[in-house]
């Protein structure tokens, strides 16, 4: 063959080389990305899907109605019963803006869009479907009524929620915003530097401050280290920095559990220097930090430092302040866990999906997301979290005639202004409801200012929601 | 109704269009196999064993054999070397009772038979390999 | 063999043709119209006689007017799909192409003196696109379209056809031309400068057709890499030029690397393009029930985006597969063929297919950035469905060229 012939075919195979490109990017974006790019709201064509379908509603707890859609002058309309109630929960659902919430995260069961496979199609075709499916959430509307009452004025969250089951009773994040007037007053919404739209629940990532000396502890009682008898001067020093407690004349001589229940900072910060940064980190990435907790509505990924720090940072995590960035929704699921003997439950908000005929095409129930190591001591981890509340940093959150657990938290941070956090749980021997409040830049401390919202959410609960089980 | 076949049509649409393709290419490829075997009876040809881009002149890299053959300079030959050293007519191969014999046709600078010059006429066997000028051609003769 | 299985796709085609027009006249059936009808029965008509006439009249290639064939009935009837308007005027273009594709390949079979001719490819060239820009309009951005009398064409499409002959004539008398040792330079020269001119008029789809053909055709022909090199070192240079010098090629380019910010004004077209197809799945959506008209140009540059959303990723493969069918034919008339001239012109043209359906088809689905062109046969347009007729005319008529031979060696 002749060198012109053979450059001919390499020509038509280079060519051809390029063809095949073609139809594999082309199977690559189908397989791999189609669905994704689908979704952008940009895309018209799911507002012509959109438009076909009667929304479906969202019903709370007790089965009332918070949300439905309706035919309106030939165009569909969607009534939210609540202006601000369940603004981060349920979201909105507009052509404008996009969605939010439930009604974006859920959008393909509320416009009942299952078209993936052939036989769907050719189903939705015969029979087709005018009307999407409703969800009915594990809320109740009364506690998130309260929340959002003890929460007003300041900016924060508070979620409560049932450690043996995952179930979210309530959740507010403030400041909040008017979903029925979103469309008027979107400009306003979106450019506020309060943020409304931000579920702080969720979204937020704080410093933990003293609520992260949890993770310390649990990992002082998986070392089986921890120091019995510590002298507590009031400060500390570390690699060159000073670690003060509140309370500058120190705590004299104390163990684990008053250290925890006084939240003494000289004593964890020199705890962290001996747990070490790796324990300390898998102890973390264990309980959810730097991963992805799955749930209804979108999370923000906690933050522990990924790489190797100083001793000074070190000591810092160990109290929870330095480079550590937690939400609201990760330390509630710390303290759930330990409320539940160790299981740390799914959360979520969506209980079930029902179709149009009131059946029940999908029901969520509790799953276990992960467990702490049974080696720890977990009945002392329990123990310590209840002396916080009976002679700790959290007397505020006493209720009578009920045992309450958890731990105060007042984080130092850029602002200048602490934000005060509390987590914690009731009944101690049946838990039923777990709880976290965060006051962001309140200025204030965690016992002071957040135990006695958790202490009034909590008896609530407790009195009013009929718990499944 | 529309939407209903439509959407049955998609299918037989892609079934149509790749069936289409797919005969096209199996026609090309019963093209292409036909003209490789050249006619139903291959029974014998000649193979130029020059690498085809050494040679100054055109040639195939293969000549069928049916009942004879010519090799010459001339252009109404069936094997045409243009080779000063090759004559107008230089030597035949033709079919008798089975067999296939190679005659020289009196040619100025002889053609060799496997490395012995060819004196008149010579029984051809599948393998030998005949030089005309700087030419060399295997004979090969299936069954 | 031989006549059963012959006659198999062209009975596959009418199937198709005859399902999806009456597909279509159930989408149109509250405003059926003469436009409906004539396309569908036109359609129909058009593409069996004009196949039956070639079989009779050509002993040449007959694989590639079948292969166009099935190309310009999807096309036909994804156009008229979206608007029955264009669809009967893409009809009439057909016809007319048809037409003009008989007309070149008797002139090719029939006329032996094409390879003489270099200078007046040379001077058609450099004529086009002085008219272009002295009679041009700016569309979309580009100048590259002529209006004469009400109808409106592209320049540029023939004069693609006067490139390749201009190098079949240059590179088939090389032996000739390289005595003047500059030849080469001046060849790349001129080659240079069309593409110059098309930068000019911004048509970058066309320019890079052009630096395709030609370093296709030098790769094989031109003896001395020194040239190959100098050719890739200036396209990189011009190319790298060009992004710094002219925003719009930036534009091109950061839309293609990341449209989704832009998605509202630069980034339009591509996004909606990938919106479409992500809609069609594997199979479509079915004809009639997707959105093609949320794409621009949904009967032009995105035909290609509009067929995957309603007929599937699946037959956008088969698309592509019919285009890499088509190039291979070409390519296999010229290693038939024995005069070189023809051999050239041949490769040129399948060159000229590949590469165009090659640029547009990755533009629209983001391998590449997008570029103004159209797809052969399968697009909208008068000048697009006329050139490409006249270069498969001439492909055709280079499948059965027969030189008399004089008694000169190759």
């Amino acid at each position: 063959m002749n060198r012109e012939s053979k450059r001919i075919i390499t020509l038509f195979i280079s060519l051809c080389a390029g063809f095949i490109l073609l139809i594999g990017y082309l199977s690559y974006f189908q397989i791999f990305k189609a669905e994704t790019i689908r979704e952008n709201q940009y895309n018209k064509r799911l507002w012509i899907d959109e438009e076909e379908v009667l929304r479906g509603s969202i019903i709370d707890r007790d089965e009332e109605v918070l949300v439905y859609s309706q035919e309106k002058n030939g165009s569909i309309e969607r009534v939210y019963k609540y202006d601000y109630l369940y603004s981060h929960i349920i979201g909105y659902s507009t052509r404008e803006y996009g969605k939010s919430g439930l009604e974006k995260n859920f959008n393909s069961y509320l416009i009942n869009a299952n078209r993936n496979t052939a036989i769907n199609e050719v189903i939705n075709l015969i029979n087709p479907v005018g009307v999407g499916n409703n969800l009915k959430l594990t809320i109740d509307t009364d506690l998130q009524r309260k929340s959002r009452e003890l929460l007003r004025g300041k900016k924060g969250a508070i979620i409560a929620m049932d450690p043996k089951t995952g179930e979210i009773l309530s959740m507010v994040s403030l400041p909040d915003y008017n979903v029925n007037s979103l469309i008027d007053n979107w400009a306003q919404i979106s450019e506020d530097t309060n943020s409304p739209l931000i579920n702080r629940g969720v979204q937020g990532l704080y410093t933990p401050g003293s609520t992260f000396k949890i993770v310390t502890a649990l990992s002082s009682l998986e070392l089986k280290d921890e120091e019995s008898v510590f002298n507590c001067q009031g400060s500390i020093e570390i690699d060159g920095y000073i670690f003060k407690d509140f309370n500058s004349s120190g705590h004299g001589s104390i163990g684990l559990l008053e250290a925890f229940s006084k939240s003494c900072n000289t004593y964890f910060a020199s705890l962290a220097t001996h747990i070490g940064y790796d324990e300390l980190k898998a102890m973390a990435e264990s309980l959810y930090f730097n991963q992805r907790i799955p749930f209804d509505l979108d999370t923000s990924i906690s933050r522990f430092p990924e790489t190797q720090v100083g001793l000074t940072d070190l000591a810092a995590s160990g109290i929870g302040q330095g480079r550590i960035g937690a939400s609201p929704l990760n330390m509630l699921l710390i303290t759930s866990a330990i409320a539940n003997d160790g299981d740390m439950m799914k959360p979520y908000i969506v209980e079930k999906v029902i179709s149009p005929q009131s059946n029940d095409v999908e029901i969520f129930t509790g799953e276990i997301l992960t467990s702490i190591d049974d080696s720890i001591d977990l009945v002392r981890m329990q123990e310590m979290m209840r002396e916080v509340v009976i002679n700790g940093t959290g007397t505020n959150a006493r209720i009578r005639n009920v045992q309450v657990a958890g731990k105060t938290g007042t984080a130092e941070n850029a602002s200048g202004k602490n934000h005060a956090w509390f987590v914690g749980y009731a009944p101690y021997d049946d838990p039923k409801v777990a709880v976290v409040v965060l006051l962001e830049e309140d200025g204030s401390s965690g016992g002071g200012a957040a135990a006695p919202i958790a202490r009034d959410m909590m008896i609530y609960a407790l009195n009013n929601i009929k718990f499944r089980r | 109704m529309f939407d209903i076949l439509s959407v049955i049509f998609k299918y037989v649409f892609v079934i149509i269009i790749y069936v289409f393709i797919f005969t096209i290419i199996r026609m090309i490829y019963l093209d292409i196999k036909t003209i490789k075997t050249i006619s139903g009876d291959l029974k014998a040809y000649l193979k130029v064993l020059n690498p085809l881009d050494t040679i100054p002149y055109k040639m195939e890299d293969t000549y069928v054999i049916e009942d004879n053959l010519t090799i010459g300079r001339g252009s109404d030959n069936l094997v045409v070397i243009r080779d000063p050293y090759v004559s107008k007519h230089h030597l035949k191969i033709l079919l008798d009772e089975g067999n296939y014999f190679i005659e020289d046709l009196k040619s100025s600078n002889g053609t060799i038979l496997n490395n012995s010059k060819l004196e008149d006429v010579s029984i051809l066997k599948s393998g030998d390999i005949i030089k005309v000028g700087d030419i060399d051609l295997m004979f090969i003769h299936k069954g | 063999m031989g006549t059963n299985i012959g006659k198999i796709p062209i009975r596959l085609l009418f199937l198709f043709e005859i399902l999806s027009l009456s597909l279509i006249f159930i989408y149109r059936w509250d405003n059926l119209d003469f436009n409906t009808f004539a396309t569908g029965i036109g359609l129909v008509l058009l593409v069996y006689f004009s196949n039956s006439f070639l079989r009779k009249i050509s002993s040449g290639d007959h694989y590639i007017f079948l292969i166009v064939s099935m190309m310009f009935s999807i096309g036909l009837i994804m156009i008229f799909r979206i608007s029955s308007d264009l669809g009967i005027k893409q009809l009439l273009w057909l016809l007319i192409g048809i037409g003009v594709f008989f007309a070149s390949y008797f002139l090719v079979k029939n006329i032996e003196f094409w390879d003489k001719m270099i200078l007046v490819y040379l001077g058609t060239a450099y004529g086009l696109f002085a008219m272009t820009f002295i009679l041009g309009a700016r569309l979309r951005g580009a100048i590259n379209w002529i209006s004469i009398g009400g109808v409106s064409f592209q320049p540029a499409e023939v004069t693609k056809i006067a490139l390749i002959f201009f190098l079949a004539s240059y590179y088939y008398n090389i032996e000739k031309y390289s005595k003047n040792k500059y030849s080469e330079w001046i060849v790349m020269g001129i080659v240079y400068s069309y593409i110059g001119l098309l930068f000019l008029q911004r048509d970058l789809g066309t320019a890079l057709i052009f630096f395709g053909i030609y370093t296709g055709l030098q790769y094989i022909y031109c003896n001395g890499r020194r040239y190959e090199i100098a050719n890739l070192s200036l396209a990189l240079l011009g190319g790298s030029l060009g992004y710094i010098l002219f925003d719009h090629v930036k534009i091109r380019v950061l839309t293609w690397l990341n449209p989704w910010p832009y998605i509202n004004d630069k980034g339009y077209q591509i996004t909606q393009s990938l919106f479409a197809i992500a809609e069609g799945s594997y199979f479509g959506t079915g004809l009639g029930r997707g959105n093609p008209s949320f794409i621009p140009l949904s009967y032009n540059d995105f035909i290609f985006s509009s067929i995957s959303e309603e007929m599937g990723v699946f037959t956008g493969i088969g698309v592509i597969m019919l285009f890499v069918l088509l190039v291979y034919r070409g390519f296999k008339i010229a290693l038939l063929q024995n005069h070189k001239f023809y051999r050239i012109v041949a490769i040129g043209i399948s060159l000229m297919f590949g590469l165009q359906a090659f640029i547009i088809i990755g533009g629209a689905i983001k391998v590449i950035p997008l570029t103004g062109l159209t797809l052969p046969f399968i697009s909208y347009g008068g000048s697009s469905i006329v050139s490409s007729f006249l270069a498969l005319g001439i492909l055709q008529g280079a499948s059965e060229k027969v030189v008399k031979e004089d008694e000169t060696y190759e």
